[in-house]
């Protein structure tokens, strides 16, 4: 299989130009050594542009613009006037979207996470979860789940930096992130949600509009996930209502309030937003993830793989 | 072993050139294209192939040619309609080729590796499809391993790329969506029986839609270096009729983790 894994490091290192292609696009401010922080095996690596604001509303950030404060991505400011509609009257999300959530991609928490709600930026755990994620970050981090080519998961694919595609259809909403291959099919056709036995990576999601927003409600999760690189998990009691908003053509306001009575003693509310691809001929790449990282067979446990070492 | 950190390490470094890079636009340019009024999108071209489809002929996903039954092969008549006998016209060595990817197919088969089924094997999986289509692009979803056939009705082929998906660009002749993928990694099967192509591969697919709840798929495969001619297969999908059925996910590399990782 080794000209197979060959190609496969191929295709990811082709998906990641792709994702390299994207920063490329005009961004408010350029010329900075963003801050390297280490992605996982299999290249999720890498850092991006700051722009002169933190997402989610917050104020500015220490350390300048593009400092190591700075957001991990900032799309381009290009107010591109009203949304255009769909033929049915809704707001047109279509095409291709960045999200700009500060830094939550790293760590959901902090100073350098996309928390709105409770104020101090902080996840509300209960005691025991707090030790459990204690646990994991400082035993367990090879678990990381994006490291192993698993899907998102709700609300992390919203602000997964490598950006999504939206197609909208009059029953549909479907929001397919570049990473993985991943999508997240919304009905909007007033339909209930899957018995509670089937759990899924990405959940069931759920669709309404009110006005101009899409509520869109996520059920049905596995807990397989974890909301960052910093060990903050999930539980498969999540529950999940985003508000998608378009206040106008380029942009979209995001914000998701997250329900989990088993590890959080209250809900907790992040916001952002997602900008549009500045490039009208933009297009989604294959992400090969799983492909390139099953090499991970072939990588010592001592670099991060799963290869015993060999006895002397 | 360092070549593969290398890699890893490229698209970091990429990126940070990337950052250099990065033009600046003027506050100019963000204001003229402010001004600019939108205007309604369009609907989609073409018939309605939007839908939840599934293959009924199950055994296509077991061999595309008419094949007896073996372990994990369920017999069937094949779905090939040119050359009239309905196999592959394999070069020799090619032919070879399938016959030992057949006996090999527990350790050989890019499905048991989790790997992106390729086009047109996604079709006909035991696994869902469902269609979405919108003004741009008519986007396959299948519930195999999330994968994704995003057919761009717009833009030129890519060049130069070897993708497990292909790179597909689509276009409507009459009532038919005509979709045309090229770059073709040469890791893929057709179906379990080892049937298999070059990175050479042209697959020209056909979209129809055949009646209510009825969509027929034909497609042409053109690959100079395993075939002697082009070949053709036709199969039917057929409409999930439960107005709420849905994808579900059938996250096949978690799964094999669960089961102790990769083999």
């Amino acid at each position: 299989m080794k000209s197979t894994t060959q190609k496969s490091l191929l295709s990811l290192v082709v998906a990641l130009t792709a994702a390299v292609v994207m920063f490329l696009a005009p961004t408010p401010g350029s010329g900075q050594d963003a801050p390297a922080k280490g992605g996982p095996p299999g290249g999720k690596g890498g850092v991006a542009p700051g722009g002169a604001k933190a997402g989610g509303g917050k104020g500015a950030v220490k350390g300048g613009a593009f400092g190591p404060d700075g957001p991990y991505y900032q799309a381009p400011e290009n107010i591109g006037g009203p949304p255009a509609r769909t033929p049915d009257g809704k707001p047109d999300m279509t095409g291709y979207w960045t999200p700009r959530m500060n830094r939550a991609i790293f760590e959901i928490q902090g100073k350098q996470g996309a928390i709105v709600d409770p104020p101090d930026g902080m996840l509300p755990y209960t005691p025991a979860a707090l030790a459990k994620k204690n646990d994991l970050k400082k035993n367990h981090m090879f678990d990381e789940t994006e490291a192993h080519c698993f899907q998102s998961g709700v609300p992390h694919s919203a602000y997964q930096q490598f950006g999504y595609q939206i197609q909208q259809t009059p029953s549909f909403v479907v929001l397919m992130p570049e990473y993985a291959h991943s999508y997240r099919v919304v009905p909007t056709d007033g339909r209930k949600h899957i018995p509670a036995d089937v759990k899924l990576f990405m959940g069931d999601p759920v669709g309404h509009w009110e006005g101009d927003t899409l509520v869109v409600e996520t059920t049905n999760q596995n807990g397989k996930v974890w909301l960052d690189m910093e060990a903050n998990f999930t539980t498969n009691a999540i529950h999940v209502v985003e508000r998608f908003t378009m206040v106008d053509k380029n942009q979209i306001n995001y914000e998701a309030i997250i329900t989990d009575p088993t590890i959080y003693t209250r809900p907790w509310k992040i916001a952002g937003n997602l900008g549009r691809h500045d490039d009208p001929n933009y297009e989604l790449m294959e992400f090969a993830c799983h492909e390139g990282n099953i090499d991970l067979q072939h990588y010592p446990e001592s670099e991060g793989g799963t290869a015993k070492a060999k006895a002397k | 072993m360092k070549q593969r950190i290398l890699f890893s390490t490229l698209p970091a470094a990429l990126v940070a050139a990337a950052v250099l890079l990065a033009p600046l636009p003027s506050a100019g340019q963000a204001k003229a294209k402010a001004a600019k009024a939108t205007k309604a999108a369009p609907a989609p071209k073409g018939p309605d192939i939007s839908g939840i489809w599934q293959v009924f002929a199950t055994s296509t996903a077991s061999s595309v040619e008419p094949h007896s039954p073996a372990l994990g092969i369920q017999a069937g008549f094949g779905v090939i309609t040119d050359p009239a006998d309905g196999k592959i016209p394999y070069r020799p060595e090619a032919r070879a080729k399938q016959q030992d990817n057949f006996k090999n197919r527990a350790k050989l088969d890019p499905l048991n590796k989790c790997y992106m089924p390729g086009v047109p094997r996604v079709m006909y999986l035991p696994f869902p499809i469902q269609i979405l289509q919108t003004p741009k692009t008519v986007v396959l979803l299948s519930e195999y391993a999330h994968t994704t056939q995003n057919i761009f009705l717009t833009g030129q082929h890519l060049d130069g790329l070897e993708l497990w998906m292909g790179d597909s660009r689509g276009r409507w002749e009459g009532n038919t969506l005509v979709v045309d993928v090229t770059q073709n990694n040469p890791d893929t099967w057709f179906d379990a029986s080892g049937n298999h192509h070059s990175e050479a591969l042209h697959v020209v697919e056909r979209f129809t839609r055949s009646g209510p709840d009825t969509l027929q798929f034909e497609a042409t495969f053109d690959d100079p270096k395993t075939y002697t001619r082009p070949w053709t297969m036709r199969l039917t999908l057929m409409r999930h009729q439960d107005p709420n059925y849905r994808l579900l996910e059938y996250d096949c590399n978690a799964y094999m983790e669960d089961e102790g990782g990769a083999k």
